[in-house]
């Protein structure tokens, strides 16, 4: 038997990865509260503390939540809750929290506010909103909105785009995953699914899944009958639980996969059947691989895995009958990030891997019909400019960093005076925090609507305090394809404080713009002009959708019991409303262990569905713009560090996510302050011990942070978790703990999705 | 009546904490290091960059392990420690006068003060939350993203923990001592 330390006092003294840290337990307040023995209500709702989705049972006795418990009826969460999920009632509770509507009284930054009421708030941006769209001859795009939070996304785009008109909606796609979802759309037409269960042979690149949780994918790989291998620069959790860990150079992934391609093709171990049915322009993609000569050899020397061991994989990997490149969903590391993830998916697609079990599945979801509402034509609105220079970009979601280089540049083709930030943390989200600053600096307006005064909150001019997402109930939402459900968030408790839910803000919002905000469209726009003319006022701002608040003429309860009886009935939304969640089989479905239910019968999984799609090898408009319109290995990809220096990298532990949990008192109680990882041998020699403080330096800024010598990184690279070094007092659990990643990451970005890529900063470091 | 005790498929276990965070929000365990009733211990891979051996590392859940005969409860002087009708180990605050002999006795550092109701605490096996409301798992065992707990009656021999007991190999922590843990580690 192995040798495991199992005592609980060394395994506090000694370790720091670990890092459970005895804070000042002494004078803190109850945070946990024993449940009752009591019976009490179970309110299905679904968590909302990263972007994944889980579904619960809220326990709430005598209007508090006293404890978070897992939803065994959604296929997706597989009847399990994270750290962060079963700490949500923190944030639901926490007295740093966002309560009154407030006006900014000092500087920007500075967190002085007065509080307001609601209608006082409204109308001091209605002033400044009429002010602004007059000034810009209703130009609506003067006004950019932003939103880093997944479930009502579309519902704010309606609000802010459809209603108010403007095309300058940023999201976080493109400081996430826009590469990737473009790279599969673009090759075989669909972002798909990955059947991780249905695996047994599995590559991953980079993609966290034990430390970054996603379900089902976290939960399925550790019960499927597979091989693990997988790629990282880091010896992370899930490298740990592997069969094979390869590490890997940063950022040179692409030349892995670009060899099994090679590979793959010289020795002929593809799907032929598979590729003769469905590639287009195979020959191409073969001339120009066999060509290159991507050999095994070749990426040793840009991964440093020993040539061997890719030449066993690629082989391993070919004769498997459903292997699986996994397709992580991770922030974009390096100016080849859309090839590296387009090559993934060929892989898959050489290995005809797509559409079947075990691959990238195309399965069924259930589409929802969408709610209707009448949009105004808004003749003056120019379009969006974050997309200028990039090639593909997210139409939905731009680009940030092309956006913000053009505001504070003054190079946008049209000031942006005005700001709608919704949950999303723009001062600590995207690299050089000073820029960010900077362009904040540059609006006549900032409105945040946020849970918490996180460091883009203390920016703001008006703070509306929404409600957590356990005090309101979200509309209904279809998940996954191969087991595909409907589930709903009810709400646990009603909002505290005077938050309000987001439909319920931009409800009181709307009410307020609608009408002075047509006027100044009356006084700019000559189609609208000729409207009113021909048919009068009432009929032109009636039947022409200026009224904002068309979408909040019900509440959300009604809205949801409509749409869900209409579509699917009464039993559908009963189930809804009384299990969270809606699935064929819910009725049938049965535990097959310990905790582990079988939801759909296999038979009745989508694993193959009919489709007419082709794995398009070639992309012309990549060609037309200069790009590599087959993935291919570029000098300027070799990334340099020069002697003495670090190149760094980021992620997250598993108690985090981003700086959204960053104030979380439970959560940080087992991670108070992010570490540096380094190379335990390069800390030896510059004298740096565990827990010693470390000036970190880079071309745009330094920061402090406490150093973790391991063997689990490689000398020349550094890592350090995302989301934290808060700069907001008004976070006290979070201020002045570690560091921000973003403070010191050069703000580069791809230019096939105007990605910012995370990985491409050089360092230095001294040791204080 | 029953006899719970808990299996640990603990070569599962990506140290993730949702356990700990469940069993503090479940029985209003003080924030703290020092104040887990449950906590994964474990050993990063031993090897020099770029050669680790990812097989040498471990995770190892531990908390009270129950024990049929609990040095704990043989060393309390004033009885506050107690088996109760399911044999699980239990403390009455009432009776606990905070002398610390448990601490010691107890093999595996179960043990913390609970400073608000100034008892000895330790793992309950949910007793006087989940399961005096009739709930059949522990809040550590619900909540597992990777399913490494099953709680059962080890005098049931339908219960899956016995069921696995029979079919998978096991050890018990120091058993050395005697201590009889209802805990088991399955390899």
């Amino acid at each position: 038997m192995k040798k495991i330390e199992v005592s609980r006092r060394k395994f506090l003294q000694g370790s720091v990865s670990l890092c459970v840290y005895a804070s000042s337990a002494m004078a803190m307040p109850l945070a946990t509260t024993k449940t009752s023995k009591k019976n009490a209500e179970d309110v299905p709702y679904l968590c909302n503390m990263c972007r994944n989705k889980c579904a619960g049972f809220a326990r709430v006795e005598e209007n508090i939540i006293t404890k978070l418990n897992p939803n065994h009826y959604f296929p997706k969460s597989r009847n399990m809750l994270c750290p962060k999920g079963n700490a949500a009632i923190q944030a639901v509770y926490d007295k740093d929290r966002l309560k009154y509507p407030l006006i900014r009284m000092g500087k920007r930054g500075d967190g002085r506010y007065r509080r307001v009421t609601w209608d006082e708030a409204y109308e001091y941006i209605k002033d400044k909103l009429v002010k602004i769209i007059d000034e810009e001859k209703d130009n609506r795009s003067t006004v950019a909105y932003c939103n880093g939070e997944g479930f009502n996304k579309d519902e704010y785009i309606k609000f802010f785009g459809s209603k108010l008109g403007s095309a300058n909606f940023l999201d976080e796609g493109s400081i996430c995953l826009n590469t990737k979802l473009g790279a599969t759309q673009l090759t075989i037409g669909d972002v798909g699914e990955m059947d991780v269960a249905g695996s047994d042979y599995m590559i991953i690149s980079g993609a966290n899944r034990y430390e970054s949780l996603i379900t089902p994918d976290s939960v399925d790989m550790l019960h499927a009958k597979q091989k693990l291998v997988v790629l990282d620069p880091r010896c992370t959790m899930t490298a740990i639980k592997a069969d094979e860990y390869l590490p890997v150079n940063p950022g040179t992934d692409l030349a892995f996969c670009l060899s099994m391609i090679y590979i793959a093709i010289k020795d002929e171990l593809y799907d032929k059947a598979y590729v003769k049915t469905y590639f287009k322009d195979f020959d191409k993609l073969k001339k120009h691989i066999l060509s290159k000569k991507y050999t095994a050899k070749w990426a040793e020397s840009k991964t440093h895995i020993p040539a061997e061991r890719i030449k066993r994989i690629t082989k391993e990997f070919f004769a498997a009958s459903h292997p699986l490149y996994y397709l992580g969903r991770r922030s974009v590391w390096s100016q080849n990030d859309f090839q590296f993830r387009r090559a993934m998916v060929l892989i898959n697609a050489l290995a005809g891997s797509i559409n079947r079990k075990g691959g990238i599945i195309f399965g069924k979801p259930f589409h929802l019909h969408e709610e209707e509402i009448n949009e105004p034509l808004y003749s003056n609105t120019v379009d969006r400019f974050d997309l200028d220079g990039i090639v593909y970009g997210s139409q939905k979601g731009g680009s940030w960093l092309n956006f913000r280089e053009k505001i504070v540049t003054n190079t946008s083709p049209y000031p942006v005076k005005a700001m709608f930030i919704r949950k999303h943390n723009l001062m600590q989200n995207m690299p050089n925090i000073e820029k960010t600053k900077k362009m904040l600096n540059m609006m006549d307006l900032v409105v945040v609507l946020d849970t918490m005064p996180s460091d883009t909150a203390v920016m703001a001019d008006v703070i509306l305090p929404e409600c957590t997402f356990l005090e309101r109930e979200d509309m209904v939402v279809s998940f996954n394809r191969l087991e595909p459900s409907l589930a709903l968030r009810n709400q646990a408790i009603k909002p505290m404080y005077e938050s309000k839910s987001m439909q319920d803000i931009l409800k009181g919002l709307g009410k307020k713009l609608s009408v002075p905000l047509f006027k100044v469209s009356a006084k700019h726009d000559a189609d609208l002009q000729e409207s009113i003319k021909n048919y009068g006022k009432e009929k032109a701002f009636t039947e022409g959708g200026y009224n904002m608040t068309e979408l909040y003429k019900y509440d959300i309860t009604t809205r949801n019991k409509k749409l869900i009886t209409a579509q699917f009935g009464k039993k559908v939304y009963d189930s809804l409303k009384k299990r969270g969640v809606w699935h064929p089989y819910i009725d049938t479905q049965k535990e097959i262990f310990n905790n582990y239910y079988e939801y759909y019968p296999k038979e009745k999984r989508h694993y193959t569905v009919e489709r007419n799609y082709k794995v398009h090898c070639y992309l012309k408009k990549l060609e037309k713009h200069g790009f590599d319109p087959i993935p291919a290995w570029n000098d300027h990809y070799d990334f340099k560090v020069p002697k003495e220096a670090f190149r760094v990298i980021t992620g997250r532990y598993v108690t985090t996510t981003q700086s959204a949990t960053a104030n979380n008192e439970m959560l940080k109680d087992f991670q108070e302050e992010n570490y540096l990882w380094i190379n335990n041998d390069v800390a030896d020699s510059l004298g740096i011990k565990l827990g010693d403080s470390v000036a970190v330096m880079s071309s745009v800024s330094s920061i402090v942070i406490k150093a973790y010598p391991t063997n689990k990184i490689a000398p020349q690279v550094l890592w350090l978790s995302h989301g934290f070094g808060i700069h907001a007092r008004e976070m006290t659990h979070a201020f002045g703990k570690g560091a921000s990643d973003n403070m010191i990451l050069e703000d580069k970005f791809e230019k096939i999705y105007g990605c910012a890529t995370m990985h491409e900063t050089n360092v230095t470091i001294r040791k204080l | 009546m029953a006899r719970y005790g808990m299996a640990l498929d603990y070569k599962n276990c990506i140290n993730c904490k949702a356990c700990e965070v469940a069993c503090k929000e479940e029985n209003g365990v003080e924030l703290g290091a020092e104040k887990h009733r449950i906590w994964v211990g474990g050993n990063d891979p031993k090897g020099e960059w770029p050669l680790l051996d990812i097989a040498s590392a471990a995770f190892l859940p531990s908390q009270c392990q129950q024990c049929e005969d609990a040095p704990c409860q043989e060393v309390c002087p004033t009885h506050a420690t107690y088996y109760d009708e399911n044999h699980v180990v239990r403390v009455d605050s009432e009776k606990c006068i905070l002398c610390s002999y448990c601490m010691n006795a107890c093999p595996y550092d179960a043990r913390y003060v609970d400073d608000r109701t100034m008892t000895v605490d330790k793992c309950t096996f949910c007793s006087d939350t989940r399961l005096a409301r009739g709930e059949t798992t522990t809040a550590c065992q619900n909540t597992c993203p990777t399913k490494v707990r099953t709680f059962g009656d080890l005098d049931d021999p339908n219960s899956e923990i016995s069921e696995l007991l029979r079919t998978r190999e096991h050890f018990s922590l120091k058993a050395h001592l005697g201590t009889n843990p209802k805990l088991f580690y399955l390899t």
